[in-house]
């Protein structure tokens, strides 16, 4: 039993001040609703809410794996040229191979996993800053793309496949967003990532697998971007060296608007979803209201320096707690 | 010495490599045709991997310039259109090109916020702006603009001289202004920068208006070689600097790098385009090929620095 | 006339009154020492001098002058000249650059004279007796280089107040003599040293006079030859210190660790064979770079070893990862407290945890309950004086972080304990509290191994004292034959001196 001196000592954890960029952001997301129920055609309906979220899976996808890589104080901006790659690669397993649906989308993830893994050796084997390792691998994943497409070929989707791009996405992405909580919130491996993005050194030196951890987010980046070509495949209907063009820039608005730090050390799934979900409504609700995609995008680098602005306050302030 | 510039000195056996390869089986690709072709066109991304050089020696990042090339293109078409006189049109356009940039520094600098992510919202912003504005349609150019009315050989020297004096006055800025050296100080440690009497964020807003200014002299060169400012141009733009600067040897981190190895870096890059084309290899591997070179780049740098550092660690020993 | 003098200084940072009222002054010619326990202020004192932090109240004299509205820049034009433990210098940068930063004065457009700065960076190194290119970039000097360079940077502005916090703490003996030397030079040349150390020998060897601080105000300033060490000690800690070192007799149980001829060529180390038993203290000196952190980077699995054997228990083991080093129950308290010891931003609870949080997994997912009690019952028991266990580490004092690192490692029920410099930058309070641990935990069968810098300690708690030089075992003293004496000589490598 605790000595009588000591039961000033907090027994619960204070949460002031991690959730009120949330907050903030929730309330956003309330008013923007409000706001393209009113002005926009159709907006209240369940048809609009299911469409929503179809069409926001692919990239939330990504944003789900980008913030366990960006809590590390990483980045990856080859997610989206991997979609393109692995869409790609799926059309040609599966037209010019010849092999059945399933194997093919089953490979597709493994050439995920395997492009994670060599972004991940780059970054944790050779000390590499994720920035510009990603950058190459964003260049390389396309150009293979490109390459393997000769620029111009596109595989048509397999019908036995389109289910998936019709609304099977969405629990998928449950799914998804729940592991991705669970991993970074709740386990103690998500511990560990939070104090790598702190101080890789002194996660080291408490015996923590730093290479290990960091390489296992690179990788479920990958396979998490192969899974969302697969969607995208279904979805689009097509698979094209193109697929996924500008996805990455989107995840990681959504994960920073969400308050990650890009910094690391600092981040929520919460967040993330909020942050996705603040971008979804904003072009859905423009597109509603005919007010044009552009405007929609603008709105969205608008927000992002707010949000920026926003957090860096929140540093300041935690920064001066920490003598 | 040899040490210091050992990164530059193997991306240029590499250059040297690639450009002895294309000799020995394609000889026609030094024509001066073809390589004046190749200059000309691809000069403009010189000018733009100088001025990210210098952002990336300030250790921040730049992934706007695409879009700050597209808006400075239609504006010097534009000015142009509207007749206003040649030494104003290439001053309005720096001028944009500045204010650009000037909203990036003012982010960057006076707000303390990290550039990857403002460059990305400002590029996110401006990129859909100008398309919003101009409904994505491109503008046609006067005829006095393409060329600046000098002619297409005249015009090609003008483009090749501007971009290497550009290189030249640069080189020469940040090895021998205490403005250049500022930059270096402040992307090796801007704390101690600020302890030696330098403003760190005058010098990181300086570099993002430098940068813009530059951008902006990239579209004229490049916007006096076609019929038409594009709003839509400028794509990737940003990848290609970036790739130039670090395969050149300057270091992400800040502080470490030369102009002469961005100009090395943008050579090796920019020649594997024509080069695919004349060996007759499929040309949609270029991107490939790029990114296979940045990976290998870097990774060479991380295998160099390990050698450094333990030249450090062996003195220590003793 | 006094070179420095500040009189009356109050400073507060968020609610803690780190200056009450600080007033002494520095002559011109004089080396000052001052004193006192951490947390006493010296570090404030001097960012409040330099012009880094604004002092709430009180004034500051420069030659006479008062300076009302103090800037780093403004104290630097002035002649002072701050030379901290880390260098601030610039790591790309040459070391001619670097020095000529220190003291070039013109605007941003002005040119710049390389040849100039060559021959001016030459001249100045070699007034202090400094032999290196200029023209190596300064990351890839050594510690004791850097600071050379710092030095050579101060003389170079013409620095009339030299204010040194802790300089010779990652310094080798011989470039401490040299360090000396140089301080002495300048206060030939009517230069005033501000000298701050734990390192009372230092003092005695070098200042004139000496200031002690406590609880952030001075308490007295004396002639150093006037003062002796118990008295100085009773200055700064306000009480006498009887029993400093709480050691007690232990009989050492099975071996816990052996090594055979241990060696890491990268870390310099070579034909190590050493054993711990369990329950005792065995104390490794030596001078700085002689490779006894080196040596534990290697047992925690930090850095691979090469060559020989590391025997766990009687058990051949390879140790490549900090991750196997603890499953073997070895744990290691680092050097570098702020930067390995504890992670700053995080909660005293989740730092706590942070070594075991495998043992803390259900099914995979963090048992927080349990991390909490655990966290509770180290604070209750190494005594750490904080509002609450959610706080982050940073904003505990230097002995409260360094209990919450310990606490770490405590919780892995180690059999093998490595502590790196356990005391370095506490106060005397702190660093009695940690000794009286060591020996509990030591009476309780943990092998501890303890390397520290500070010869008192050493030969305080230590049961054995192994020395190390040049990478390689000098000798092992047992309690009984070691003196400070036979252990320098065996740090230094002279075998008369060991023998005697």
């Amino acid at each position: 039993m605790l000595a009588p001196a000591l039961q000033h000592i907090e027994r619960s954890p204070k949460n002031r001040l991690v959730p009120s960029h949330e907050r903030i952001l929730a309330v956003l997301l309330l008013v923007e609703i409000a706001v393209f129920c009113v002005i926009g055609r159709h907006f209240v309906s369940a048809d609009n809410a299911f469409e929503l979220v179809r069409l926001s899976v692919e990239v939330g996808l990504l944003a789900l794996a980008m913030t366990p890589v960006i809590v590390t104080g990483g980045i990856d901006l080859s997610v989206g040229s991997l979609i393109s790659l692995s869409a790609v690669l799926f059309g040609k397993l599966f037209r010019d191979a010849g092999l059945p649906v399933g194997v093919a989308a089953a490979l597709t993830l493994g050439v995920g996993a395997v492009a994670g893994l060599l972004n991940a050796a780059l970054i944790t084997g050779l000390r590499l800053p994720p920035l510009i390792v990603t950058l190459g691998s964003f260049s390389l994943f396309r150009g293979l793309a490109e390459g393997v497409t000769g620029g111009s070929d596109s595989f048509m989707c397999p019908t036995s496949f389109l289910f998936l791009g019709r609304g099977a996405q969405i629990p998928v992405f449950v799914a998804a967003a729940a592991g991705f909580w669970i991993l970074l919130h709740r386990s103690v491996i998500g511990r560990g990532l939070y104090a790598i993005g702190l101080s890789p050194e002194g996660a080291r030196h408490a015996g923590i697998p730093v290479a290990r951890r960091v390489g296992l987010v690179y990788v479920l980046s990958g396979v998490v971007a192969s899974l969302s070509a697969l969607i995208y495949v279904s979805r689009y209907t097509q698979a094209r060296a193109d697929a996924g063009t500008g996805y990455e820039l989107l995840a990681i608005t959504a994960v920073v608007l969400g308050g990650t730090s890009i910094f690391g050390g600092r981040g929520r799934i919460p967040g993330t979803l909020l942050g996705l979900f603040t971008i979804a409504v904003l072009e859905r609700g423009m597109k509603l209201a005919d007010l044009g995609d552009q405007l929609a995008q603008i709105l969205v680098g608008v927000l992002l320096l707010v949000a920026l602005g926003a957090n860096a306050i929140l540093e300041k302030v935690s920064a001066r707690r920490v003598a | 010495m040899i040490r210091r510039y050992l990164r530059e000195i193997s991306v240029a056996a590499a250059t040297v490599a690639l450009l002895l390869l294309l000799a020995v089986a394609k000889p026609q690709f030094f024509s001066g045709q073809n390589l004046r072709n190749i200059l000309v066109t691809q000069s403009y991304v010189l000018v733009v991997a100088i001025g990210m050089t210098m952002v990336i020696l300030a250790r921040q990042i730049d992934i706007s310039v695409g879009s700050h090339f597209a808006i400075c293109g239609v504006v010097a078409s534009l000015l142009a259109r509207a007749g206003v006189p040649l030494p104003l049109m290439i001053a309005g356009t720096l001028a944009s090109g500045a204010v650009l940039g000037g909203i990036n520094g003012l982010l960057v600098a006076g707000f303390r916020l990290p550039s990857i992510v403002v460059t990305l919202a400002t590029m996110v912003t401006l990129e859909q702006g100008i398309r919003w504005i101009t409904g994505g349609e491109p503008v046609r150019n006067a005829p006095t603009f393409q060329w600046l009315s000098l002619g297409q050989s005249a015009g090609e020297w003008l483009v090749l001289a501007t971009a290497a004096a550009v290189l030249v006055l640069f080189a020469w800025g940040l090895r021998r202004l205490q403005a250049g050296r500022a930059v270096y100080a402040t992307g090796s440690d801007p704390e101690a920068a600020r302890l030696a009497g330098i403003r760190p964020d005058r010098v990181i807003f300086g570099v993002f208006v430098v940068m813009g200014m530059l951008t902006a002299l990239a579209a004229i060169l490049n916007g006096i070689q076609s019929t038409q400012g594009d709003p839509t141009s400028g794509q990737g733009l940003g990848l290609q600097a970036i790739a130039a600067v670090v395969v050149g040897g300057t270091a992400i981190s800040g502080g470490r790098g030369t102009l002469i190895g961005t100009f090395v870096g943008f050579v090796l890059l920019g020649v594997i385009g024509p080069a695919l084309i004349f060996l007759q290899v499929e040309a949609s591997w270029e991107k490939a090929i790029q990114g296979a070179i940045i990976l290998v780049a870097v990774a060479s740098d991380a295998l160099n620095l390990r050698q450094r550092r333990n030249v450090g660690a062996s003195l220590a020993a003793h | 006339m006094s070179l420095l003098s500040v009189s009356g200084i109050a400073k507060s940072f968020a609610g803690v009154q780190a200056l009450r009222g600080v007033s002494f002054d520095l002559h011109p010619g004089e080396v000052h020492a001052l004193v006192g326990e951490n947390g006493a202020g010296k570090s404030t004192l001097i960012k409040v001098i330099t012009g880094a932090h604004a002092p709430d109240s009180g004034s500051i004299e420069i030659d006479g002058h008062p300076v009302a509205h103090n800037s780093p820049l403004l104290s630097r034009s002035l002649g002072i000249a701050a030379i901290y433990q880390q260098p601030a210098l610039f790591p790309d940068l040459t070391v001619s650059e670097n020095i000529a930063l220190g003291f070039e004065s013109g605007g941003l457009w002005r040119l710049v004279d390389w040849r100039a700065r060559r021959a001016r960076a030459k001249e100045l190194l070699g007034r202090i007796g400094a032999r290196m290119d200029p023209e190596t970039p300064v990351g890839m000097l050594t510690m004791p280089e850097q600071q050379m360079v710092e030095i050579a940077k101060s003389l170079g502005g013409r620095a009339k107040v030299l204010l040194m916090d802790e300089p010779t703490a990652s310094l080798p003996e011989h470039e401490v003599e040299n360090l000396f030397r140089v301080v002495r030079e300048l206060r030939s040349q009517g230069v005033g040293t501000l000298y701050i150390s734990h390192r009372l020998d230092e003092l005695y060897a070098l200042a004139d006079r000496v200031t002690v601080l406590r609880d952030g105000q001075t308490v007295a300033t004396r002639p150093m030859k006037e003062v002796e060490r118990p008295e100085l000690i009773r200055l700064m800690v306000g009480r006498e210190i009887s029993a400093i070192f709480p050691k007690r007799e232990v009989t050492p149980g099975d071996v816990v660790l052996e090594t055979r001829r241990l060696g890491c060529r990268d870390s310099g180390l070579a034909e190590i064979s050493i054993s711990i038993r369990a329950g005792e203290i065995l104390g490794l000196a030596g001078l700085v770079g002689a490779g006894r952190t080196e040596l534990a980077r290697v047992l925690f699995g930090l850095t691979p070893a090469t060559d020989g054997e590391i025997l766990l228990a009687g058990t051949p083991v390879r140790l490549r990862t900090p991750s196997e080093a603890v499953d073997w129950g070895i744990a290691y308290v680092p050097e570098d407290r702020r930067r390995h010891g504890v992670i700053l931003e995080l909660s005293i609870a989740a730092n706590t945890t942070l070594a075991i949080l495998r043992r803390l997994s259900r099914g995979g997912l963090l048992d927080v309950a349990r991390e909490r009690e655990i966290a509770l019952s180290y604070v209750e028991a190494l005594a750490v004086k904080t509002p609450s266990i959610d706080v982050a580490a940073g904003t505990l004092s230097g002995g409260n972080q360094q209990k919450v690192a310990l606490s770490r490692w405590l919780a892995t029920e180690p059999k093998l304990l490595i502590l790196d410099e356990p005391t370095q930058g506490i106060d005397v309070g702190a660093k009695s509290e940690i000794h009286r641990l060591m020996v509990d935990l030591a009476e309780r069968g943990m092998a501890i191994l303890m390397i520290s810098s500070e010869l008192p300690e050493a030969l305080g708690m230590s049961d054995r004292i192994g020395v190390m030089r040049g990478g390689r075992l000098a000798g092992i003293l047992s309690r009984a034959e070691a003196t400070q004496e036979r252990v320098m000589a065996l740090a230094l490598g002279h075998a008369e001196g060991a023998a005697a």
